[in-house]
């Protein structure tokens, strides 16, 4: 696909001048800037400002990342959004390098995580002295404290 | 394959159980819109795409799904803890407890188990993009109509979230949609089918 010119706003997207009759045109992306930080993002559930569309103003406020675990989701998510964009959008080196970025982060947080509360897979284990891999909690449990 | 991450996508913390908002978020998990059958389609979908695009979205939406219907169980099992025969009863919890206990079943809101006739793999390229921008949509409503009916903060902000991801999803359906038909004849992109036809 040719490049656009990135002429619209965000939330907005170009289409062709003429398509084809009879398939649905969906606006391209134009660029994965702007984006939110990291912890917004997994607040509101995407990394563009351009794609959050909230129920009737139900919009969530709440600070998720302020944990270890949260903080490690926030990465995680982030690395989602951009692989999804990507699939469509794999001639965007910016945005390649952002998720090199982004990766290198998450490893970083990863192990430090991992080493302070458990495996979060199996080769993770190679660091525990028992077999902790079963240990409680697993991600389904209630806990009241949003610790770890 | 398929490696086991011990965490979800997004935290769930549910303070109050409450067996009659479990008794219609269950739909998400097995019902018509719901995230087994969204994990299944585009997984299943993923094997006849002709272009290298196509393959990764349906892979990495598909994988996204599975964590989807993980976080919506998981808001079951804790609307549904320690629950007194009262509570059960008074919620019209009785009819889902006499078979599964508190335990989590793929079912609808309606009671009919999940079924694969709640989704389609043609192994048209359109045919199941097409597909998928509508399965995103119905999810998508399911989602606002369930924050319609709960007044509970801990459940809306994780539906809250869970319906975003259905809105990207569609983007990135009709991104991939617009890809493909790039490739396609432009005077007739239903000449033939590239999944199938060669």
């Amino acid at each position: 696909m040719e490049p656009e010119k990135k002429l619209c706003d965000q939330g907005k997207g170009s289409q062709p001048a003429c398509a084809p009759l009879a398939v649905p045109f969906v606006p391209m992306q134009q660029s994965a800037e702007p984006a939110y930080s990291a912890g917004k993002a997994l607040v509101r559930g995407t990394l563009f400002p351009g794609l959050d569309l909230p129920f009737m103003g139900m919009v969530n406020n709440t600070e998720l990342a302020d944990t270890p675990l949260g903080e490690l989701m926030a990465l995680d998510f982030v690395i989602k959004e951009l692989q999804l964009y990507l699939d469509t959008h794999a001639d965007d080196t910016e945005a390649f390098d952002t998720l090199q970025q982004y990766i290198k982060l998450f490893e970083t947080g990863r192990a430090a995580y991992v080493r302070k509360y458990g495996p979060i897979t199996i080769c993770d284990t190679v660091l525990s002295k028992t077999y902790d891999w079963i240990n409680d909690p697993w991600p389904w449990d209630y806990t009241k404290h949003k610790e770890g | 394959m398929f490696v086991y991450e011990k965490k979800l996508q997004y935290p769930v913390r549910i303070k109050n159980p409450n067996p009659a908002l479990a008794k219609f978020i269950i739909s998400q998990y097995g019902g018509p819109h719901g995230e087994l059958g969204a994990s299944l389609r585009y997984l299943s979908q993923r094997y006849s795409m002709p272009y290298p695009e196509l393959k990764g979205l349906l892979t990495d939406i598909g994988t996204e799904e599975l964590g989807h219907l993980e976080m919506v169980a998981t808001i079951v099992h804790q609307l549904t803890r320690k629950m007194s025969m009262d509570e059960i009863k008074s919620a019209g919890f009785s009819e889902y407890f006499v078979d599964h206990t508190a335990s989590v079943y793929p079912q609808a809101a309606s009671g009919t188990p999940w079924s694969a006739a709640t989704i389609a793999v043609t192994g048209d390229v359109i045919g199941d993009l097409t597909e998928n921008l509508a399965a995103e949509q119905k999810a998508r409503v399911t989602y606002d109509n369930i924050l319609r009916m709960s007044d509970d903060p801990d459940v809306n902000d994780v539906i809250k979230f869970l319906r975003e991801r259905e809105i990207v999803h569609f983007q990135r359906f009709g991104e991939g949609l617009r890809l493909a038909t790039e490739r396609l004849n432009q005077k007739n992109v239903y000449y033939m089918n590239p999944a199938f036809d060669k």
